[in-house]
């Protein structure tokens, strides 16, 4: 059996690595819904009463406003997919590269100098460096997720950058080198490889924390400006739950949480999967 | 001793790195205070007059020289909100923010490594699977959530009415318990999700490692040398991590914490600041977390050499 | 190295569990003893009130006390001429530290004010020997003119621009305090004179602003900028403790004794008999030795905070009303709630709106004719097409009043028999002017909704989308433009930046005057005229009732420029907020948190030490 076909084998074998796939992949479908417009259009409608409770019309009940909380949850998937996906693919790919090239080219002066753009980023304060580039950029949508690129992508940084220079170190390394073969390719196509456990957990944090991050951020006013997001939602909801209407909360944290659980079985079985030096521990 | 001076010389080069994009974030495109210093029906000289005293009508050189000079010579000014002196200012909330911080990010920490050790020995079995179950539950859960949870619960008549509501009223040890409680336990059961699985993480990785594998082929018993290796050689990841959470936890994270809390910490004091454009504020914060980051980095390079030889 | 290889991670593990299982039991048993002391209060007679406020002031100087919660702190750290009356309502003016009301002249241009003798500054090391001397009336001149100078960054100078002789050359001449001002003079010691330009009758209720508290010069230049935080004034408390937090004001013992008079303070049984306050009669304020207030702005803490009996006093956030109250109108708490609280409905002194910028050539005045009919017609379609009645109920709790224009139920001239049709929502009439002149959906323009970025006006926002929606006006063509904070939606607005305009305006005093003036043409923006509305008529009608001194033919007017605004449709106007305070019953006070705000601290009195246990 091929490698893929071992690593995928393995995958199915891992029933709650399973069952995070499968989550994920449904809340990814119903992200294509609310894209393609089939689903959660009537996010802004304020058609309902106030504070309706769940009924045939309105599965989850109304808002203060009496939008429907259903709508708004999923309309919402679709807010966490884009923060999610955008931010930390780009963060750890952003984390990869320059950490890899930190970790190879470690103590020049490429390495010092991504050392210093890391330290520099590292310094300030996250909320603060979030609030200073949505003010910077006057309120535009990207502002959050640049913000939260431009942080993120640290840790990985670090983490590949101390993995690589341990790598670097190996002996499959050290042959590929006195063999010849170019820096570059040794880095991306072997080193790089090995630490792609790294990348991964990092990315599903990433994931998580963008989302938990635009949480924080929408509270404070920062985060989504148009449009729902679980954040909203739960920003709404802090003054709700005290009036005894929970239904905001529920809804918005409910889909939260089994997203994220989803998306944390499933790459926690992915890097089962994909560890070739599983020890049997 | 070169590597000390080249350690200082980056250190240097950090803080100018900082203090420019900070500067140029939060100074230069920062919200003008201006707006929220006039009164009601202002005139435009009114606006002009305050403006030239909050000196926004100076180039961006002169502004960010004279910046570096007064981290230099550490003349922080005052707020331009209260007058207060920034230093004072200081003085007064950051021990606040750290004995609030402190409790919970040490003790979220040591319970993450502890449990992540614990969860990486019996990996596969139950409890590793009922400790890898809560942490991603509990990284699952907003901040927000546990801290408006925590409160209902814990301080008010609705739930068990044990501990203050908000507020910092710290006379003496006693009191002191009473309102780092409901806090600490609100950062604890938010960091530690994250810690337990990023421990595990981190020893699982380790034990993968040839030289465990060795140890054990040479007969060394599961629970006490493999810990013994598998700590020590994670060192490096672990201390890493406590040590650059700690102006993340610090600044960042008290902030919605006093924020909620009613706590008069340099978090709060800060984000005030930034969405009102008070400049010597942020100015100096800005600055001395710079300088404060810098020592903790020089500090924790020279963990690194003294924990794993192979970093060169 | 050796050492890591002592720890044990199994050991750690029980060690640290134990230790969280130490503390957590040290935790509780400190709270158990510490619960007896901290909500009963101590044996003696000291008492505490522990004041609660959804804001914080970042300020004490009186000179920028330009937010009610500033406001507040410096009525009570420092003197000023005037005040209103603890329990009138209306509200009047009564003389605080001024010895009764000035004598106008018979032009209404000179205006002569004795004070009362022998007040004294508290005790600072501001003073020679730190002692606090007299209060003369030349530190009233004083206090005025560092309105005028602009290294004091005042923020109440408006109050008095153009209105007093000599004061803006004054300025201009670049602020000697050495300098004398023609119509701001100290007489004597006791005696002050302001003359002015042309006649301001609202003067004396300028006198009863934080803004014209009394400071004294010496601690101004001792203190330099750190006087914002360190006052030193002659009013009933002095300050001990300051942060974002919390503000602690101790008695001041010097205080000037006046003994409490029901009668001079405007008591009227059947409005103020159920509050206790008739034993207060002859007695000498301030009655409580010390006042904590909290600064909380999150509405879950600060109504958590109060239901846990940590505060004496709660402005009840909108979202518990459903829980505290038994009926609406009138406002009646539940039963259990009645038992330990008393509550009041205060109808807030002033109102929110929705300006367009009448300067946005897409919305407001246009240079051809045609269009700008066609634009008034749009406007007044959006205010029909506006549901005031869901506004209130969703956001208000429906106790708030909803009025036409921009004369708002607090001011005296308010005209209680307005035509409520005004308010009305008219779809049908709406969508008529909307066809009538050519507007469809096609052609419609985008309508930027300014504000600051938080949870309520989003959602005020997307509630005026969709009453828009009714009328056809699609979604996507009404979009948010939001702020980070105030300031930043004030710069913007302020420079008209911004199409439509969401704000509120707490009035100075109780005269219509100070609405209106919202609308006056030369106030348009950076003023606070944020609509940037001009109509001839209205301006004439201003200038000429702005110098009139309250009478029929005065309101008559104002109700005339009121009708011009509505006409123009220039703002979706607008509803007074009425708020709910409770406090325990064991207090005997009438809070306030308008006019006489903070004026009234010092009359907080706690219930007798043996009627119960109560706490104070």
């Amino acid at each position: 059996m091929d490698p893929a076909n071992r690593t995928w084998q393995r995958l199915r074998k891992d029933k709650a690595g399973f069952m995070g796939l499968v989550i994920v992949l449904a809340f990814f479908l119903i992200a294509l819904g609310v894209w393609s417009g089939i689903l959660g259009q009537g996010w802004s409608e304020a058609g309902g009463g106030r504070w309706e409770a769940p009924g045939k019309a309105h599965w989850f009940g109304t808002n203060l406003l009496g939008q429907d909380i259903f709508q708004r949850a999923v309309y919402s998937v679709r807010t966490a997919f884009e923060i999610g996906f955008v931010v930390s693919v780009l963060s750890t790919l952003l984390g990869a590269i320059l950490g890899a090239l930190a970790g190879w080219y470690s103590n020049t002066w490429a390495d010092s100098t991504i050392l210093w753009i890391k330290g520099v980023l590292d310094s300030i304060p996250f909320y603060l460096f979030v609030a200073a580039v949505a003010f910077a950029l006057q309120g535009k949508p990207w502002a959050m997720h640049l913000a939260m690129i431009a942080t993120f992508w640290t840790t990985t940084g670090r983490l590949v950058r101390a993995e690589v220079m341990k790598i670097k170190s190996r002996e499959f390394i050290l042959s590929a080198r006195t063999i010849g073969l170019p820096d570059l390719l040794i880095l991306f196509r072997h080193v790089l490889p090995n630490t792609l456990h790294i990348l991964f957990i990092q990315s599903s944090i990433a994931f998580v924390a963008a989302i938990k991050t635009e949480v924080i951020l929408s509270f404070l006013g920062l985060g989504v400006q148009d449009g729902v997001s679980w954040g909203l939602m739960l920003a709404e909801s802090t003054q709700e739950v005290l009036a005894g209407h929970f239904n905001n909360f529920l809804a918005a944290s409910l889909m939260l949480f089994v997203l994220l659980m989803g998306f944390n079985l499933l790459s926690d079985a992915l890097q089962e999967a994909f560890d070739p030096q599983q020890a049997a521990l | 001793m070169r590597f000390a001076l080249s350690k200082i010389a980056h250190g240097l080069l950090l803080i100018l790195g900082v203090t420019l994009i900070s500067f140029t974030l939060m100074v230069w495109f920062g919200p003008d205070q201006t707006y929220s210093l006039v009164g009601k029906n202002a005139t435009p000289e009114q606006i002009a007059e305050i403006r030239h005293e909050l000196g926004y009508d100076q180039p961006f050189a002169r502004r960010y020289g004279g910046y570096l000079a007064q981290l230099f010579t550490l003349n922080l000014g005052a707020s331009n909100s209260s007058g207060e002196p920034v230093s004072q200012i200081l003085k007064r909330t950051v021990p606040v923010t750290l004995a609030l911080m402190i409790p919970g990010f040490v003790l979220g920490n040591l319970l993450g490594i502890a449990l992540g050790l614990l969860s990486a020995q019996h990996k596969g079995r139950w409890i590793d699977r009922l400790v890898t179950g809560l942490s991603v539950t509990g990284m699952s859960i907003s901040f927000l959530v546990i801290i408006i949870f925590l409160q209902v619960l814990l301080s008010t008549p609705y739930g068990l009415n044990l501990f203050p509501v908000r507020g910092w009223q710290v006379d003496d040890p006693g009191s002191y318990l009473r309102y780092v409680a409901v806090p600490t336990l609100s950062l604890v059961f938010v960091t530690l999700g994250y810690n337990t699985r990023f421990y595990r993480a981190v020893f699982v990785e380790e034990s993968g490692r040839d030289h465990i594998r060795t140890a054990r082929a040479f007969g060394a018993s599961t629970a006490t040398i493999l810990w013994k290796h598998v700590l020590k050689n994670s060192m490096v990841p672990v201390l890493t991590r406590i040590m650059f959470s700690i102006p993340l936890v610090v600044i960042s994270g008290s902030l919605l914490i006093e924020s909620y809390f009613g706590i008069p910490g340099v978090g709060k004091v800060t984000f005030d600041a930034i969405t009102s454009g008070d400049q010597p504020v942020l100015k100096a914060v800005v600055g001395l977390t710079a300088v404060a980051f810098v020592l903790i980095q020089i500090l924790t390079d020279f963990i690194y050499k003294l924990v794993d030889p192979r970093i060169a | 190295m050796t050492c890591w290889g002592k720890l044990n991670p199994v050991n750690l593990f029980r060690y640290q569990f134990a230790l969280l299982s130490a503390a957590l039991a040290a935790v509780l048993m400190l709270t158990a003893c510490d619960q007896s002391t901290d909500k009963a209060g101590p044996a003696n007679s000291f008492t505490i009130y522990r004041h609660s406020m959804d804001g914080a002031p970042s300020s004490l100087d009186p000179a920028q006390a330009s937010h009610i919660y500033a406001n507040f702190l410096a009525v009570n750290l420092y003197d000023t001429l005037y005040r209103y009356k603890y329990l009138a309502r209306p509200y009047q003016l009564e003389s605080n530290l001024a010895d009764g009301l000035p004598q106008v002249s018979a032009d209404g241009l000179i205006y002569t004010i004795r004070i009362k003798p022998g007040v004294h500054f508290i005790d600072d090391p501001a003073f020679p020997e730190g002692k606090g001397r007299v209060v003369r009336a030349e530190d009233f001149v004083y206090s005025i003119k560092r309105h005028f100078d602009p290294r004091t960054r005042a923020q109440g100078a408006w109050l008095w621009q153009g209105r007093i002789v000599g004061l803006d050359s004054w300025k201009e001449d670049g602020s000697d305090y050495d300098r004398e001002v023609p119509g701001l003079k100290a007489l004597d010691d006791r005696t002050l004179q302001i003359q002015l330009i042309s006649p301001f009758p609202q003067l004396t209720h300028t006198l009863a602003q934080g803004f014209s508290a009394i400071v004294p010069r010496e601690a101004v230049e001792y203190y330099g900028q750190e006087f914002a935080i360190h006052p030193v004034g002659s009013g009933p408390y002095r300050l001990t403790l300051f942060n974002s937090a919390s503000a602690v004001l101790v008695r001041n013992s010097h205080f000037r004794e006046e003994p409490f008079s029901l009668e001079a303070e405007g008591y009227d049984p059947d409005m103020h008999g159920q509050f206790g306050l008739e034993r207060l009669e002859g007695r000498i304020p301030p009655f409580t030795d010390r006042i904590e207030i909290e600064f909380i702005a999150e509405d879950a803490s600060r109504w958590n905070a109060f239901i846990a009996g940590e505060l004496d006093f709660v402005k009840v956030p909108v979202s518990q009303f459903d829980q505290v109250l038994q009926s609406r109108e009138p406002p009646v708490l539940k039963p259990a709630l009645a038992e330990q609280y008393h509550l009041i409905s205060n109808l807030e002194s002033g109102f929110v709106h929705t300006d367009f910028n009448m300067d946005d050539p897409r919305i407001g005045y246009h240079p051809d004719p045609e269009q700008n009919i066609r634009n008034k017609a749009l406007r007044c379609a959006i205010i029909k097409a506006f549901d005031w009645q869901k506004r209130n109920e969703v956001f208000y709790y429906g106790i708030g009043q909803v009025f036409a224009g921009i004369i708002p139920p607090a001011a005296p001239e308010f005209d209680t028999r307005q035509d409520p049709a005004l308010v009305a929502r008219d779809l049908d009439g709406a969508r008529e002017l909307l066809s009538a002149h050519g507007w469809h959906t096609g052609n419609l323009p985008v309508l930027e909704y300014g504000f600051p970025a938080n949870v309520t006006e989003r959602q005020m926002f997307e509630q005026f989308r969709s009453f828009m929606g009714e009328i056809g006006y699609p979604a996507d063509k009404i979009r948010p433009l939001t702020f980070a904070t105030y300031g930043d939606y004030a710069r913007a607005f302020l420079n008209r930046e911004v199409m439509l305009i969401t704000t509120g305006w707490t009035m100075d005093y109780p005269d219509a005057e100070n609405t209106v003036q919202l609308f006056f043409g030369p106030n348009s923006s950076p003023g606070s005229n944020s609509a940037n509305y001009s109509n001839r008529e209205f301006d004439r009608l201003y200038r000429s009732s702005s110098s009139m001194q309250a009478s029929d033919m005065r309101t008559a007017m104002y109700r005339n420029m009121n009708e011009i605004v509505i006409d123009d449709c220039a703002t979706i106007s607008g509803v007074s907020r009425r708020m709910i305070l409770l406090w325990p019953r064991d207090l005997a006070v009438l809070p306030d948190r308008s006019f006489t705000g903070g004026f009234f601290f010092r009359f907080v009195a706690a219930a007798e030490p043996d009627t119960g246990e109560a706490p104070q």
